[in-house]
């Protein structure tokens, strides 16, 4: 029997952060992770993180893994077990493994549950054809293993999952036949919306899929329009054609372990099902059992980087480690994770967590004098009630529907005539209070500002900016552009952000494309600049007609 | 006519009640349906006994398992695989006790024999027969799904007006008059006259509320499954001396369990890696051809063990009408057809070729114990 202080279960964001916590403050950790490399989900993630520079905002999940990992794998309190899947935690605190073919077991002074998520499925006729797929296992097979997973997709589910995927495919030249989404408005970032809308593919709420349909595998798929009830509405079916069908229609935790263990757990909507009851400290009823990341709830990955974090800290500050210096690392993480929480997007975990503390109140593991961020009000930020209808500072409500920015949006954040008259100026088309502020750093001018907290709109300052472009690459959502409206005599040069193949060549001829992919003309690729090695997005210099500066926001390649 | 407990026994005698004519019968289950021993079994049918009582009931159990379908009007399969039990002798002591079972079990027309050494392997052909003197083989042993079997039983009794409430705790009786008028439940009283107590290893505390007390204790039994694999053994292999027994099912996987002699009495449910790692050491060294089949679950149940390990059915002394049928000691599920009967014909006033009272508590007190010598 092998003893530690400290298992952590899972190599994911969440438990490869809990991991190097618990290192740093000087605990002896093993991490178990099933997969022959850890990162979780994020190996997969090539797209760029939200949230804020702790969370490493605006690095692609892909190279957060191995960043966390190299600085793991360095660290000489961390053993890592992989192809190493946990098998169960014993009521004499035991958990075995199935570690080189062998039954192992551990005897750990506290145990860290990171075991994620797992995709939820729909059912429909035919959902058992060859090529009904998870978005997320589509995910894997282009971005892990290199395997393009069909020519036409149908993705159901526009929350961020099934926009991020819709966009990757697109990337790796599959061709997105729609998104359809049962509810009246787009559940994921509306950046991620617009970006596969600029993209050519169309997003349909109030959508869903009523059979896949096809001999020996999926050819193609029956939609229908859904009334307010949810109800298909007859006479509105349609068939699209497709090789594959994306289900991207949530996560559940994989909380079984908890489960196993004899964790107390709660069926907590707002979290997305079944969830061990934590502490502050996400402590679960077991003591020296702990629990971070999506078991304990579904959140951004930025969250459970975090939430991987706190728990790595508390175990190692229940074993006896850290000293003084830890309570204060306690409450910086506490409050990121607030902030993380604090805007529209977060409300529903706020909600959640409301729950969870209460519960947590009634099992007596509620830890009085230390008060969380998702206790309402208490950091005030963000926490007065907000109604999700919208208020004075949201978009149009056409743009919840469809991705794409309506005319009175624009015209709220487009730059005055005499603004583009001075000079190249940035256009920020960022509409909703997402954690994200990677523009605001980006800015050595100090154009672009929060004034609340990372869950604001960026407000740019047009007189501070001078349209320099640093801006367009680093923006997660690929939401900022750069106007010269004195490039030429009719001329404007549009700056946008580019992260298709292939790369265009200055000197040859573009296709201008509008927000929702329409093609606007061809117009000469002035300048490409890379984003570098880390950064990847390519910005592109576009001449374009005057009139239509404000009209072209993406490049095709001819 | 209220019965506690939603198991084998609880529907089963539910199922013969209403057969014989009492229709107004509540079955109260604190979870689902197999919820407590019932769902956690090992699932065997054995006719291979050591005393008389037991093999009758076991006989008589296993031609209605045979027919359980069609004695229940069940549209679904109850599983019943008669694949056969190999008893293995691993002492001198055992060998010769199964030489006495045998005859007890002819006596009650069980088709039970024993073999040598080289019978076993042409029984079993992957089996160590290393240590061992022998065995006793029945081929109309076997195994049925537990949780179809008491489904079966479920929905006959429904069909016919019985009542179930699953989800509902039973929380006292009252007595009136030295008769038992009615069932406190956490969703509301009941009238009932007859009360069945069928509650398993909680059966004993279900009594102490009438004031009974019964020598029932509960004891945790841990088991095993493994991945599904190619077909290469039929009957259920089982030593007493060594304390386990396996089978593989139809489909491949292979179940086992073993009994440790140092369990505690309780409720503990919950599984243990020390079992894990000890059964599957045990029961390879007999059938080393399963050394490298990966486990896909264990889980534990909970057996109600009465001294002398077999059935306790008896009336409350201070409360008239609440029966106790509990205390099947880990082979309540394959006897439970029979039982039910024997139940069902007592409480109808119908006559019975065995005697019921045989299985009266108050054998404990008289020193006639139902001694059973063949018990894993």
């Amino acid at each position: 029997m092998k003893a530690v202080e400290v298992m952590v279960i899972g190599g994911g964001p969440a438990g490869l952060c809990a991991a190097l916590s618990a290192a740093s403050l000087g605990a002896k950790v093993l991490l178990a992770e099933r997969d022959g490399t850890p990162g979780g989900q994020l190996v997969k993630q090539t797209h760029k993180f939200f949230g804020s520079e702790k969370q490493y905002a605006g690095d692609r999940g892909v190279h957060i893994a191995q960043m966390l990992l190299d600085k793991a794998r360095v660290d000489s309190n961390i053993e890592i077990w992989t192809d190493s899947a946990v098998l169960s935690i014993y009521e004499d605190g035991v958990v075995t493994v199935e570690h080189e073919g062998k039954h192992a077991k551990v005897k750990p002074g506290r145990s860290i549950i990171a075991t994620g998520a797992a995709e939820k499925f729909l059912s429909f006729p035919g959902n058992d054809l060859p090529g009904v797929y998870g978005a997320g296992a589509v995910q894997t097979l282009m971005n892990v293993s290199g395997v393009k997973p069909a020519e036409r997709v149908l993705m159901v589910g526009a929350g961020n999952i099934g926009l991020i995927v819709s966009y990757q495919l697109a990337q790796a030249g599959v061709k997105v036949e729609a998104v359809i989404e049962g509810a009246a408005r787009i559940g994921g970032y509306l950046v991620h919306a617009s970006k596969i809308r600029r993209a050519g593919i169309p997003i349909m709420t109030r959508h869903t899929i009523l059979e896949a349909f096809g001999e020996k595998q999926v050819e193609g798929a029956v939609i229908a329009q859904l009334d307010d009830n949810w109800l298909p509405v007859a006479g509105t079916e349609r068939k699209i054609a497709c090789d594959a069908i994306c289900l991207a229609v949530g996560l559940s935790p994989l909380a079984e372990l908890a489960w196993q263990a004899g964790c107390e757990m709660a069926y907590i909507k707002e979290l997305s099902g079944h969830v061990p009851i934590v502490n502050e400290f996400l402590e679960s009823t077991i003591s020296g059992i702990y629990c971070a990341g999506d078991v304990s709830g579904i959140e951004e990955a930025s969250a459970a980087m975090v939430e991987g974090r706190l728990a790595g800290i508390s175990v190692a500050v229940s074993l006896g480690h850290g000293g003084g210096a830890a309570e204060a690392m306690q409450r910086e993480a506490m409050g990121e994770l607030g902030e993380l929480r604090a805007g529209l997007m977060g409300r529903h975990i706020r909600e959640g967590l409301a729950k969870m503390d209460s519960l947590a109140a009634e099992f007596g593991i509620r830890n009085s004098e230390f008060k969380t961020p998702h206790a309402a009000a208490e950091l005030g930020i963000g926490c007065e009630v907000q109604d999700i209808s919208i208020s004075a500072t949201s978009p149009a409500s056409a743009l919840f529907s469809s991705g794409v920015p309506a005319n009175e949006d624009i015209a709220k954040i487009c730059p005055s005539d005499e603004r583009f008259a001075a000079g190249p100026v940035a256009v920020v088309e960022c509409f909703q209070e997402i954690p994200c502020n990677p523009c605001v750093k980006a800015c050595n001018r100090g154009a672009i500002a929060m004034p609340r907290d990372i869950n604001d709109m960026p407000a740019l300052n047009a007189r501070l900016c001078n349209g320099c472009g640093r801006c367009i690459p680093l923006c997660p959502g690929l939401a900022i552009f750069v106007i010269d409206m004195d490039y030429g005599e009719d001329l404007a040069l549009v700056k946008l952000p580019y992260e298709y193949v292939p790369i265009p060549k200055a000197g040859q001829l573009a296709l201008g494309l509008d927000r929702c992919g329409r093609e606007l003309g061809r117009y000469e690729v002035v300048r490409v600049m890379p984003g570098g090695k880390r950064n990847m997005t390519h910005t592109v210099a576009l001449a374009v007609p005057k009139e239509l500066a404000m009209e072209v926001r993406a490049v095709g390649v001819l | 006519m209220v019965i506690v407990g939603g198991g084998i026994i609880g529907c089963s005698v539910a199922f013969e009640l209403a057969k014989r004519g009492r229709r107004d019968v509540l079955v109260i289950e604190q979870g689902y349906l197999t919820s407590g021993a019932t769902g956690r079994c090992g699932a065997g049918i054995r006719q291979q006994w050591g005393s008389v009582l037991n093999a009758a009931l076991a006989v008589e159990s296993t031609q209605i398992f045979e027919n359980l379908e069609e004695h229940t009007g069940y549209e679904g399969d109850c599983g019943l695989n008669q694949g056969g039990y190999l008893l293995v002798a691993y002492t001198q002591k055992e060998w010769e006790q199964f030489q006495r079972n045998l005859d007890v079990q002819h006596s009650v027309g069980v088709d039970s024999y024993a073999v040598d050494l080289e019978g076993i392997k042409g029984i079993v052909p992957h089996i160590n027969t290393d240590g061992m003197l022998g065995a006793c083989f029945c081929a109309k042993d076997g195994h049925a799904d537990p949780f179809h079997c008491t489904y079966a039983y479920a929905r006959g009794a429904q069909r016919m007006g019985v009542d179930i409430e699953t989800y509902t705790q039973v929380l006292g009786f009252e007595v009136d008059g030295g008769r038992i008028s009615s069932v406190k439940t956490d969703k509301g009283n009941v009238g009932a006259n007859v009360v069945l107590n069928c509650a398993g290893n909680r059966a004993a505390q279900m009594a102490a509320l009438v004031g009974d007390e019964l020598p029932i204790a509960p004891e945790r039994h841990q088991i095993l499954i493994t991945e599904p694999v190619a077909h290469i053994m039929s009957p259920m292999v089982m030593s007493f001396h060594r304390h386990f027994y396996v089978q593989q099912t139809p489909h491949g996987s292979v179940i086992m369990g073993i009994g440790d002699p140092s369990e505690p009495v309780g409720c503990n449910v919950r599984s243990s890696w020390q079992f894990l790692e000890h059964c599957a050491w045990l029961v390879t060294q007999t059938l080393p051809a399963f050394r490298n089949l990966r486990v896909v679950r264990q889980w534990a149940g909970s057996y109600d063990m009465s001294p002398d390990r077999n059935p306790i059915i008896s009336e409350a002394g201070g409360a008239e009408g609440f029966f106790t049928i509990a205390g099947f000691s880990g082979h309540g599920f394959m006897v439970a057809p029979r039982t039910a009967i024997l139940v069902a014909n007592h409480l109808t006033g119908l006559e019975d070729s065995l005697d019921i009272k045989r299985f009266s508590a108050s054998r404990y007190k008289e020193g006639e114990l139902l001694l059973e010598p063949s018990v894993v």
